[in-house]
């Protein structure tokens, strides 16, 4: 974004930023969470213990908030394609539309369908029943990743396209566009982070409540839950999924990889910089701390390898923010693998039986659970920051894809409306949910007392 | 094959409008006939559990648009840009409400959202109402197909129009009233008691009123576009959506005067489907029609995608909607009859 401030585009990114970063802070709890029902209610039905149906019961109130503010602030991104870009909703529109309205006719329709018996329905419809609608909106959320994940895919690395004599572009083959390499690669590493999140909210909860030394039935399941899941899938997104996602980049947007590791030389040997900052007018990065070799054995699997340098390409095909790209990515990767140290020491502990009394560590648990969000955000940062300068790589121009009639004027009085109504939306959200989490899962009388007084 | 994406796009709009209506209809009397805390539950209760599932069908529209009619959707939405988005944050207040509104059990919470609730309800009702006018009147669109809306330029009808003018308002407000009659007739439908007997009362008298509204609105539309009825009359969906206007008349007379509420109910449905229909038969195939020179207009031929696209989406299409199918029958089966603030309540009270 190294263009003025009176550029259109530069306002219309700018918007969808804001929203879609913001949205995405509810989804992903959405996809980890939703995992996390379907267990405990299976647990339950199972065993027929008690604890599994608190916990899920527990859990649906903060599941059913977090969807809440997901579907109200995730019908403003679709309807934003075409109000702010409405010229590449014109020229991609029959490609990416296939995958935007499956998800409204696959993924929406299941979820809204259930999610209503899933919160309040277990009285009328009984646990058998119940299981199934946390199954069916577990797999809606699930299906609407993987829609829009195609969706954005295409953009990262178009297939199955071709472009019409009206100059726009037309699809060629269904299946080869839902079976894009790049959409599956990125779905296992978007929704491993997912489950990162999930994970993680689930121990910090634990921890809060083993610290406070309340609810600890309670607190030991989330806790046992919890960092279980955090390993597998903090070590999971790492690899093999990220791993992948990374040398896919080195394969299809190799200038993207250059600018993700701040390389402006190519050449063999190629190292990952632990530590350095990027200097664009000076071509270097200063500070570095580099592993030798690394980036080379990364991307392409030996020490020799040649990756190419940013100075091999034409300065326009650069993505535009080299900095803000570099960071996000390198911060992403230094928290995940904190993610991964932090989980194996906690499982490490629970093997021990010393979870719930390394006081330290429940702090550590508890106070970890923002993280994850910023490693997703960084991460997503990462991929669409990196397919700079384009919309759709190679295809189409971001400068090109932003609504012609609609002024400055009308986006920014539009992203000051959305910013102050998430605004009050994040308050609501936060204080509601900590008033859950502080009533906690014992107290169902009192949450529920307000049945009594009706009947 | 155009012709077929123009019915299936139409229809997943009537359907939203059927569904959602009621709430909007509902969320508006919610002031005027719930008087008491309990009361207010019962209309929260009967609307709660569903609203996003009425809500997801405008995304299922959304979608379909940009997959089948990309231009459309791109010329339509940045050239509403103001009222859309009015539109949106008017959604997200009315989801917000009903999902927080019962979270605390306190007066002084309840009432804010309560007046969210209802304030967000009216501005849909009109914007929906005043979107719909513009359709039927058209809207600047240079030779393009693009435009720039304001909100208000010098309320005529030809020209470079605004959002709103004599004839968009006057939809709006026809909007506003049948939808409330909407609202009413599924609250008498789903409830019991006093909001029942006032929904009742009110449903009969606004029916009433849609009555004269319609001729109103009927006239007007044949000043503003005197080339619609010629052109409509070779359709035979504008008489199929006549046809479903005069039965559901029939039914709403004689669900009233039976007291047969879901009878009432199924011809208020009827009503909305058909009054949209006769719209959608009378202008195809123009979707958006151009005030400044009719050569402009957006036609479902040349705003559509490549053959490639219809064929495809003519796979996926018919999978999604049996499943939305089966889902409706499963809820209608599973919220059927009257709600019951203790089992059907929405949120934690």
């Amino acid at each position: 974004m190294n263009s003025s401030l009176y550029d259109p585009a530069f306002w219309s990114r700018f918007q969808f930023a804001f929203t879609i970063v913001y949205h995405y802070l509810f989804p992903q709890l959405t996809m980890g969470l939703a995992w996390f029902l379907v267990y405990w209610k299976w647990r339950a039905l199972r065993t027929g213990d008690e604890k599994y149906n608190r916990a899920a019961q527990f859990w649906a109130k903060i599941f059913g908030l977090n969807f809440a503010v997901g579907v109200v602030t995730g019908i403003p991104m679709e309807f934003q394609f075409g109000t702010n870009w409405s010229e590449f909703s014109k020229y991609a529109g029959g490609v990416i539309g296939q995958t935007l309205a499956m998800e409204g006719m696959f993924a929406f329709f299941l979820e809204s369908a259930f999610i209503g018996v899933l919160i309040w329905g277990e009285k009328r419809l009984g646990p058998r029943c119940h299981f199934l609608a946390a199954v069916a909106v577990a797999l809606g959320s699930w299906i609407s990743g993987y829609f829009i994940l195609v969706t954005n895919a295409f953009m990262q690395h178009p297939v199955a396209y071709q472009i019409e004599a009206n100059g726009l572009l037309g699809i060629t083959s269904l299946s080869s566009y839902l079976l894009n390499s790049w959409a599956w690669i990125q779905f296992a590493h978007n929704q491993m982070a997912a489950l990162v999140t999930g994970a993680f909210v689930v121990s910090s909860v634990g921890s809060f409540y083993a610290l406070r030394r309340i609810h600890s039935t309670q607190a030991r399941l989330y806790l046992r839950s919890g960092t279980f899941m955090g390993l597998v899938a903090s070590l999971l997104v790492a690899f093999p999924t990220g791993d992948q996602q990374a040398k896919m980049v080195g394969r299809h947007q190799p200038v993207t990889l250059a600018a993700m590791e701040g390389k402006f030389v190519g050449g063999p040997l190629a190292g990952v910089a632990v530590i350095g900052q990027p200097n664009i007018p000076q071509r270097r990065l200063e500070n570095p701390i580099e592993v030798p070799g690394a980036l080379s054995f990364l991307a392409y699997g030996t020490f020799q390898s040649y990756v190419q340098g940013l100075d091999e390409f034409p300065e326009d095909q650069w993505p535009d923010n080299i900095e803000l790209l570099y960071y996000s990515f390198h911060l992403m990767i230094t928290l995940g693998s904190l993610f991964v140290l932090l989980m194996m020491v906690a499982n490490f502990q629970r093997w021990r039986g010393r979870l719930e009394s390394s006081t330290w560590l429940l702090w550590v648990l508890m106070l970890a659970f923002p993280f994850p969000y910023i490693a997703n955000t960084l991460g997503w940062m990462t991929a669409e920051l990196g397919r700079q300068p384009w919309l759709i790589y190679g295809l189409f121009h971001t400068r090109d894809g932003y609504s012609k009639v609609v002024s400055n004027g009308d986006t920014i009085f539009t992203l000051i409306g959305f910013i102050g109504l998430y605004f009050v939306l994040g308050l609501l959200f936060l204080y509601l949910t900590g008033r859950e989490i502080a009533h906690g899962p014992d107290q169902d009388v009192v949450a529920h007392a307000g049945e009594e007084v009706v009947s | 094959m155009i012709a077929v994406w123009y019915a299936i796009v139409s229809f997943m709009l009537i359907t939203y409008v059927a569904l959602d209506g009621r709430n909007f209809g509902a969320g508006m009397l919610h002031w005027f006939i719930a008087k008491t805390p309990e009361e207010r539950r019962q209309v929260i209760a009967a609307i709660g559990p569903l609203w996003s599932w009425h809500e997801v069908w405008l995304v299922g529209f959304g979608g379909t648009l940009l997959a089948v009619f990309p231009r459309l959707l791109a010329s339509a939405f940045a050239g509403y840009y103001l009222a859309l988005f009015l539109i949106l944050w008017g959604l997200i207040l009315r989801g917000v409400s009903l999902e927080i509104g019962g979270h605390l059990n306190d007066r002084l919470w309840q009432s804010f959202w309560d007046f969210v609730f209802v304030f967000s309800n009216f501005l849909l009702a009109i914007l929906f109402g005043a979107a719909a006018g513009n359709v039927a009147r058209g809207v600047p669109l240079d030779a393009q197909g693009n435009f720039s809306m304001a909100f208000f330029t010098n309320f005529r009808t030809s020209g470079y129009v605004g959002l709103l003018d004599w004839y968009t308002v006057s939809i709006a407000v026809f909007a506003l009233v049948i939808l409330v009659a909407h609202g009413a007739t599924y609250l008498t439908l789903k409830t019991e008691g006093p909001v029942h007997d006032r929904s009742a009362t009110w449903a009969r008298y606004l029916w009433l009123a849609v009555a004269p509204l319609f001729v109103a609105i009927s006239i007007e539309t044949f000043v503003v576009r005197p080339d619609l009825p010629g052109h409509a009359i070779y359709n035979p969906f504008w008489y199929l959506g006549l046809g479903l206007v005069a039965a559901s008349i029939i039914t709403l007379i004689s669900g009233f005067s039976a007291q047969r509420e879901r009878r009432a109910f199924v011809g208020s449905n009827f009503m909305l489907a058909g009054l949209l229909l006769t719209g959608a038969a009378a202008i195809f195939p123009v979707m958006l029609h151009s005030t400044l020179a009719p050569e402009n207009s957006i036609t479902a031929y040349n705003a559509a995608a490549s053959a490639n696209s219809l064929l495809f989406a003519c796979i996926w299409w018919p999978v999604g909607f049996a499943l939305a199918t089966f889902y409706f029958v499963f809820i209608s089966r599973r919220y059927a009859g009257k709600v019951s603030v203790i089992r059907d309540n929405q949120g934690f009270y």
